[in-house]
């Protein structure tokens, strides 16, 4: 009579106790060297922007004859009258959205097609993927770079369309960078994706399909609504990874992007770096977090959440 | 049986239609890869012909020679094995305590540190760049490796920590709970059952974090002066100049640096996405 009980009594008296009993430091110690180091390395510098964002700082400060001196928002009102800068934001904005929306349904539509095709084609393509995936975006960009390139560039050949110069339209030199970012980001979406699409029981599927649910619908109804944490890390992911978008453009460009080029990331580096102004661009970094938070609370609530059930 | 004739034969034709997507998805992502290595291995003067050739006339190694007799490219791979040897092991210590605690303890403030993970991932990495540089030369550790290394674990821990608590929670607690019935105390339970059933979670994250060290490129750029303590990416640099980029000896340099890395990615693809869907979609 006692028998379905006492394991669980027995277990919980081995196991609770220590967590329950008195505040377990466990936890706090394990967590303890990441907080150190996220702490050191992100927070205590990034605390060290938004302080900028609030001083002048330019050549004078940076070789020490005067000390920098607080300016309130200055840098924020210069910033955000600067024509230009709403230009970059409304350009990075878009950009943005195209990377990471073609990353998310390119990828989407690779993991389900993974899922259709014979094994010895989903080797191929996992192959493929993967020999993408450990390619540096230094190096990606480069070939890319070099597949566009102006006389023998071998997209420019296939197209029939060489010589052809992909960069005297920023237009196009951006979607180059378009292409490299999503080439580059397409196999983890895919990848995860389809791992996640294999954790979907089959027999929800089947009963689903025994509904009388055609393919669409099983995909509209079933499949998508259990994906949907995953989509939406997923998505996140790429949107923070997109928004900051600098290596692929500054490389494609070779250290020397024109205005019609500039992103967010591009603009506070050129002001920092070329124009001395680290207030300003410090200023630029601020309002870039700011934004991507703002994008993001919804889906940091669904990701808190998914880390939060153990 | 007749009425199904027609039905397999239309599931034929479909799954060669996919079958044929499927294909043209792999030589799409596979070719950028494979040009790279073509181009590498193309003689000087073939590389710039109007017409590209999609395999090498005459291969050769000359590139692959010039790059391989550059004691620099040498030193850089030596910085670039110590650099990401030291943030693997690090970042692969570090985020297993965390992951450990966020998948199988309950406390205060862990919603908080999940979330503050997440956010830290947020922040440009352009916009760090020179506030590090100044926090690192305040500790006395900028143009040094140290400072490199201590840089990517920063980089390397949200997505590390996101990764490896997938896999732990994936363990079943009924075999810590069994182990522990069984006299194992918590330290033994976990060392025993917990950490062998998340080896292969370990491998997928240190891939995860051997490819960033590996392949960084923006903070080695801008925290390494000195040429002695370049990195891989950075010196591969060298090639492209404002006079112009030599491409043969560019993508055999990129060849041989890509190369560890696909190896080890073939090597664990099995369990890379693992760590990401476990428990997201059940959940």
């Amino acid at each position: 009579m006692t028998t379905p009980e006492a394991p669980a009594r027995a277990r919980s008296r081995v196991l609770e106790p220590p967590s329950r009993r008195r505040t377990d430091r466990t936890p706090y110690l394990l967590v303890a060297p990441s907080v150190l180091v996220l702490l050191g390395v992100l927070a205590y510098p990034l605390g060290k922007v938004v302080v900028l964002s609030f001083q002048h700082w330019g050549v004078g400060q940076i070789f020490g004859a005067r000390g920098p001196a607080f300016v309130g928002t200055d840098n924020y009102t210069a910033l955000l009258s600067d024509p230009q800068f709403r230009t970059v934001l409304l350009r990075t904005v878009m950009l943005t959205a195209a990377m990471a929306g073609l990353s998310m349904a390119v990828g989407t539509a690779v993991a389900l097609l993974m899922r259709q095709v014979p094994g010895w084609c989903r080797v191929a393509i996992t192959c493929a993927l993967v020999l993408a995936w450990s390619v540096p975006t230094f190096v990606s960009t480069e070939i890319f770079a070099w597949m566009t390139e102006y006389n023998s560039g071998v997209v420019n050949w296939a197209l029939g369309m060489q010589p052809h110069n992909w960069y005297a339209d920023a237009t196009q030199g951006l979607a180059v960078a378009t292409a490299v970012v999503v080439w580059g980001a397409v196999p983890l979406i895919a990848v995860t994706l389809y791992a996640g699409l294999a954790q979907i029981p089959a027999e929800l599927l089947e009963a689903a399909r025994m509904d009388g649910a055609g393919a669409w619908r099983l995909l509209r109804s079933v499949v998508l609504p259990l994906l949907r944490p995953l989509l939406a890390l997923l998505t996140t992911l790429s949107v923070i990874w997109d928004f900051q978008v600098f290596n692929q453009i500054w490389i494609l460009r070779q250290g020397a992007p024109g205005e019609d080029y500039y992103t967010l990331g591009i603009y506070s580096y050129v002001k920092a770096y070329a124009g001395h102004d680290y207030g300003l661009a410090s200023a630029a970094a601020v309002l870039t977090v700011l934004l991507l938070l703002g994008v993001m609370v919804v889906h940091l609530r669904q990701i808190a959440k998914i880390g939060d059930t153990p | 049986m007749t009425p199904t004739a027609p039905r397999s034969a239309a599931r034929r034709a479909r799954t060669a239609a996919l079958s044929l997507l499927g294909l043209a998805v792999a030589a799409v992502w596979a070719f950028p890869v494979y040009w790279m290595a073509a181009t590498a291995f193309t003689p000087g003067a073939g590389i710039r012909a109007a017409t590209p050739r999609l395999w090498p006339h005459r291969p050769t190694v000359a590139h692959f020679s010039k790059v391989a007799a550059d004691p620099l490219f040498w030193r850089a791979v030596g910085n670039s094995a110590v650099v990401t040897g030291a943030t693997v092991v690090l970042a692969m210590a570090v985020a297993l305590g965390s992951a450990l605690a966020v998948a199988r303890f309950r406390f205060r403030g862990k919603g908080l540190y999940v979330a503050a993970v997440m956010l830290v991932q947020m922040v440009p990495h352009v916009a760090l760049v020179i506030p590090i540089f100044l926090t690192l030369s305040d500790v006395g550790l900028s143009d040094s490796i140290t400072g490199l290394v201590v840089t990517y674990l920063a980089f390397v821990l949200p997505f590390a920590v996101w990764t490896l608590r997938g896999f732990v929670a994936a363990v079943p607690r009924e075999l810590e709970e069994a182990a522990m019935v069984d006299g194992c105390g918590r330290a033994a339970a976990f060392r025993r059952v917990v950490l062998p059933l998340t080896l292969p979670g370990l491998i997928a994250t240190s891939v995860y974090a051997m490819v960033l060290a590996w392949n960084e490129y923006l903070f080695a750029y801008f925290l390494l002066g000195t040429p002695d303590k370049h990195t891989v990416p950075l010196w591969l640099t060298h090639f492209v100049t404002t006079e112009g980029t030599d491409y043969g000896a560019l993508m055999a340099g990129s060849t041989i640096v890509a190369l560890p890395v696909v190896v080890f990615f073939l090597l664990v693809q099995r369990h890379l996405a693992g760590g990401l869907t476990a428990g997201a979609v059940k959940g």
